[in-house]
């Protein structure tokens, strides 16, 4: 319990910071709104532009004239940035002690290692959950600012829970890097380079079908997105093979952290 | 009781040399010392020790059993690291606090006790302390829960002479409470001042394992000296000198032996300048591996 306060309060200002930061991208983002759904010429420039160029600005199929096609679109960025936020968060949180040489410090206390890594992923956890919420208070905002058809808060919300499955993955991902490798400073960059060939690999798997096999290695298609937006929910296969994922990179965390020497 | 117990301790990092078939055994009450130059692997066989690091072979244990296995063991230890670091951003009271918060026991008193006698504010911000206070920090969050076993590795750094005696009366006074201390450092003199044995440790090898008393009775002394006039050549020709080295009015040499006889001698002449030193760890370790041979 005490690892868990110490965490949340040694993360308190770094998550207000990225708090801050989603809102403004998702208000930037959502600001922007008014020039697609403004009708007439550009619905038909958007309409017209190859699928490649679509595929990379993140458009795909989505029709961004309407509110939960551009959100779709919008969304797309703003998980990379809550992604980024949780494989940070799920590295640092796990390396930091070897990181600023507090080792001697917390691991001869009387706690096992397991312990610790409990402690701080609940931690990350509450972290991960905040960003989640205002993430999720942010998008339901500006949506309703900006929106003049349908509403669409509970496709917001679906798209949250993927999200919220998306940022577990990463952390866990991060944490289990960071139990994993000994140098307290390449597991973030590990892991950020492991989510950068996700993204990339998402983009790709925009542009051609041929290669959907490779979707299985980024995160951020998972879910469906043209199903969130046509209302469709999530695909409850997904969200348990996704799980799972989480479940088995938490689990090598447990595994791992304990068996390795720890950097002093 | 054996408070501590490494048997067969082998530990390697990839290629490099860690410890080499350490063993060691010491008993509740005592104060141990332990011996050894930079890098000869007093912190590895530390860290092993607490479950820091897993040994390639052997076992050390606490009070009968690994940290590995049982963390909880290490709730009777105390541990001051050679170099402390601590987490920025928080005053001492609150690093304090956190370190007592897992040992379950209520350790305000004792902090503040300690913090009394190692002169330390607690309501500083840890980023702003020195070194020297930031090892005081060190060695009030090592005792506040008045471990029984207590583990000091180089301790002395960064303190001033005041600061260090203050600091052996509260190692003397855990010890008296019935504390074992497990003493690391590479100054032999401070070790002489409270352990009844020492270990002797170079390149990851226990060279020598001995009781501080007879250690004692083996008591080098460094001796140098200027004469005003010049010294006949066989003025040191006595027991118990090495390394002589003669050079005009001036000598140079390690005396092993009963003091008053060497003073005796060095009083025949007019001196213009004498120091007698303990000398250096390199050169006890030449001696211990010369008597190997």
């Amino acid at each position: 319990m005490n690892i868990f306060l110490r965490e949340l309060r040694a993360n308190r200002k770094s998550l207000i910071i990225w708090s801050v930061c989603i809102f403004l991208l998702v208000l930037s983002g959502m600001a922007k709104y008014t020039a697609y759904s403004s009708g007439g010429q550009s619905a038909a420039v958007f309409n017209n532009l190859p699928h490649s160029v679509k595929a990379l600005i993140g458009m795909g199929s989505f029709d961004v004239t309407t509110m939960a096609g551009y959100f779709a679109m919008l969304f797309l960025y703003t998980e990379l940035a809550v992604a980024i936020h949780a494989a940070l968060l799920g590295a640092g949180i796990i390396a930091k002690e070897e990181r600023d040489k507090t080792t001697e410090f917390l691991m001869i206390k009387p706690i096992s290692r397991k312990t610790v890594i409990t402690s701080k992923l609940f931690a990350a956890f509450v972290n991960v959950v905040i960003v989640n919420i205002v993430t999720l208070v942010s998008c339901v905002a500006m949506v309703t600012k900006y929106n003049k058809g349908p509403d669409i808060t509970s496709e917001v919300i679906m798209f949250m829970l993927s999200m919220f499955i998306v940022q577990l993955v990463f952390l866990t991902l991060g944490a289990a890097m960071a139990a994993f490798t000994k140098s307290p400073k390449a597991s973030g960059s590990f892991t950020m380079g492991m989510l950068l060939i996700a993204f990339i690999i998402s983009k790709i798997t925009d542009l051609t079908d041929k290669i959907n096999v490779l979707n299985i290695l980024s995160p951020f298609k998972y879910f469906s997105y043209v199903d969130l937006v046509s209302g469709k929910g999530l695909d409850i296969v997904s969200v348990i093979l996704s799980l799972s994922l989480v479940a088995a990179f938490a689990a090598s965390a447990y595994f791992f952290y304990p068996k390795r020497d720890l950097h002093i | 009781m054996n408070v501590i117990e490494i048997e067969k301790l082998t530990k390697n990092y990839g290629k490099s040399r860690g410890i080499i078939d350490v063993n060691l055994t010491i008993e509740q009450g005592e104060v141990f010392g332990f011996i050894g130059p930079n890098g000869a692997g007093k912190s590895t066989t530390i860290r092993t020790l607490l479950g820091l690091i897993h040994p390639t072979s052997g076992s050390a244990k606490i009070f009968g059993k690994s940290c590995f296995d049982s963390p909880e063991v290490r709730r009777e230890v105390g541990y001051l690291p050679s170099e402390v670091f601590y987490y920025d951003n928080m005053r001492v009271i609150d690093l304090l606090k956190y370190s007592a918060s897992f040992y379950k026991k209520d350790c305000t008193k004792r902090i503040n006790e300690l913090a009394e006698i190692m002169d330390l504010d607690l309501n500083k911000k840890i980023d702003d302390l020195s070194f020297g206070n930031k090892k005081k920090v060190g060695i009030v969050q090592g005792l506040l829960h008045e471990p029984k076993l207590i583990i000091l590795d180089e301790p002395t750094s960064g303190l001033d002479p005041l600061m260090q005696q203050k600091f052996f009366d509260l190692i003397a006074g855990e010890n008296k409470k019935g504390a074992t201390v497990f003493f690391s450092s590479h100054i032999l003199g401070e070790v002489q001042k409270m352990c009844s044995r020492v270990a002797l440790i170079k390149d990851g090898r226990i060279i020598k394992l001995e009781k501080m008393s007879s250690l004692q009775e083996n008591s080098y002394k460094r001796i140098k000296l200027e004469t005003k006039s010049a010294m006949y050549k066989d003025a040191f020709n006595i027991d118990g000198i090495s390394k002589l080295e003669l050079k005009g009015n001036s000598a140079d040499f390690i005396y092993k032996g009963n003091i008053n006889s060497i003073i005796r001698r060095i009083g025949e002449f007019e001196l213009a300048n004498l120091t007698i030193d303990e000398p250096d760890l390199e050169e006890i370790f030449m001696h211990y591996y010369a008597k190997e041979d």
